[in-house]
């Protein structure tokens, strides 16, 4: 047998390496470059340097604030209930076998059509002149104004659990197929009750999984934005505003992209701390 | 009393199977209703209430006649396809190379780590690149801005699919005389054929969802469908009609490759954390 051909390995990797590095990491290095300054797209000719001074303004900046309560607010609510919803309904498909591969192509199938459309759907949906869900809520006496500003945090989190709950269901059931079946048949024939078992042995095992779909799941929430542009444009107020939103309103609507580009250099720590989170318990197992 | 039991275990499956149908009843029923929203007359549409009426077909020829959707179809396919193209292109030898030699964790997963980056961060650079570049408003900037999240998904789904393969088929073909590379490409990649298939569907979904690049990089005659889709968000009933139409045109072709590949996907997303 031929010696394995090391310099292959280099090979083999040079075109990703090439297109990565011009379509990422010259983008990165740009814009890190771009927060420093005081970038203006009306202002081209005239960019200032300006230092830490576009971070520094974030501290004070209250619609920076707003809008990273906002996604956090969103990222917490949507996440959660996708993950109660979908560990349910995964524990659910496991157990019925029937039908178990059209139950599970329906469900799905949302986390698969583009986010824009959903959130326009879902526009109509609810709205509350012309909505059919407002309509036969009214019939029942329920009077709800689902993008009011009390509510329309919420409805959008409601719109993401439409889409994203089949990811977490995705991801738990084939956690719960992969489970060793050794000890579940073993609590059986002890008489562990359903509620132990799953406490005691279902809880534990699928711990890795949990975590691993937690977080790209909360990764991929704090992105948020189709939904926001397609119904609300941030609005009521900035009731809203998510910070992805915002990143693009200042940085295409009002041309301050030295500011957008702080801004997104503040995400990007936080999302790397969240990879970093990830990393450690991909590799725990 | 095992007769009991079993009648038991039925009943409460038959509860199980109601409360899936519900579940099933709720992701359906938005999709019905988009669908019996595009086969209403237009006086109808912004009507809630009403579910029988004649079809008509004036939104669905309104769209597919004397719009721009066409033109915006053929824009995302082609952004869709030159994207996979090049990210298999890129990814499938670098795939290849983290499955068989050694390359440590963290390497491997700096490739998903770049699928994690926020867009905002890059969309800025790419922007200002293609601004003094003259292509805004051209393919080219949405393809280039969709490389930065497909190559990497690519990648990622493809080292999973080679990871599978036994190494006891390019030594094989090896010893028979093949170099290494040679072995890669006449051996090892017709085996992982539906995993590059099924990486290529991923891929193209990812890019023809994207609305955030091509929002801000396209317009006028370049726009893809969800920009243009987004577009139609007046409330004018009219509108609306045509607007569950391109919706639906935007959804449908999606949600049909996605039955193929849904057994694939775990790996795809859950980056080998998860396996089947």
């Amino acid at each position: 047998m031929q010696k394995p051909d090391l310099s292959l390995q280099y090979r083999l990797m040079l075109p990703l390496a090439v297109v990565l590095l011009a379509v990422m990491a010259y983008p990165l290095i740009f814009s890190a470059w771009i927060s420093l300054h005081d970038y203006r797209l009306t202002r081209l000719t005239d960019v200032q340097f300006r230092g830490w001074q576009n971070y520094l303004g974030l501290i004070e900046n209250q619609q920076f604030w707003t809008a990273i309560t906002n996604t956090m607010t969103f990222v917490v609510g949507a996440v959660s209930m996708e993950f109660v919803l979908g560990f349910s309904l995964a524990l659910l498909l496991h157990r019925v076998r029937r039908f178990q591969n059209f139950y599970r192509a329906i469900l799905l199938s949302p986390m698969f059509i583009t986010p824009i459309a959903v959130g326009l759907m879902f526009r109509f949906l609810l709205n509350i002149q012309l909505g059919v869900i407002p309509h036969y809520l009214d019939k029942i006496g329920i009077y709800v104004d689902w993008f009011g500003i009390d509510l329309a945090l919420f409805s959008l989190m409601l719109i993401d659990t439409w889409q994203w709950t089949p990811f977490m269901l995705l991801m738990l059931l084939a956690g719960l197929e992969s489970l060793p079946k050794a000890p579940f048949e073993a609590a059986r024939v002890d008489g562990a009750s359903p509620w132990l078992i799953f406490r005691r042995i279902t809880l534990p095992m699928m711990r890795p999984v949990i975590l691993v779909a937690l977080i790209i799941r909360g990764l991929d929430a704090f992105k948020v934005f189709e939904y926001v542009y397609a119904i609300t444009r941030g609005g009521p107020g900035d009731s809203t505003e998510t910070i992805l939103f915002h990143i693009y309103k200042v940085g295409f609507r009002f041309f301050r992209m030295g500011e957008a580009a702080s801004m997104a250099y503040v995400l990007i720590v936080i999302t790397l701390i969240l990879v970093t989170a990830l990393y450690w318990s991909m590799k725990r197992r | 009393m095992e007769r009991f039991q079993h009648l038991r275990g039925r009943t409460s499956n038959l509860f199980l199977e109601s409360l899936l149908i519900v579940a099933l009843a709720v992701v359906l029923f938005p999709f019905v209703w988009i669908f019996v929203t595009s086969l209403k007359p237009p006086d109808l549409v912004a009507v809630p209430d009403v579910w029988i009426f004649e079809i008509s077909g004036i939104n669905w020829r309104n769209v597919l006649l004397e719009s721009n959707i066409p033109q915006n179809i053929i824009n995302s396919l082609v952004v869709g396809v030159v994207t996979v193209l090049i990210a298999l292109a890129v990814g499938c030898p670098a795939a290849y190379s983290f499955s068989r030699f050694k390359s440590s964790a963290a390497t491997r997963f700096s490739i998903l780590a770049a699928e994690m980056m926020p867009p905002a961060i890059m969309i800025l650079p790419i922007f200002l690149l293609l601004y003094q570049l003259s292509l805004i408003d051209t393919l080219w900037g949405v393809i280039l801005a969709h490389l930065t999240f497909v190559i990497p998904v690519v990648t990622w789904f493809l080292i999973g699919f080679f990871d599978e393969v036994p190494r006891e088929l390019e030594d094989q073909a090896m010893i028979d005389g093949c170099t290494h590379f040679q072995a890669f490409y006449k051996v090892i990649l017709p085996v992982v054929r539906p995993g590059l298939a099924a990486a290529a569907i991923f891929g193209f979904v990812l890019s023809w969802n994207d609305m955030f690049y091509a929002l801000i990089l396209t317009g006028g005659e370049s726009k893809t469908l969800p920009v243009a889709i987004a577009g139609f968000w007046t409330f004018r009933g009219v509108e609306m009609g045509k607007m569950a139409v391109a919706i639906l045109i935007a959804i449908v072709p999606v949600l049909i490759v996605s039955f193929f590949v849904q057994k694939h996907l775990v790996r795809g997303l859950g980056g080998g954390a998860v396996k089947y």
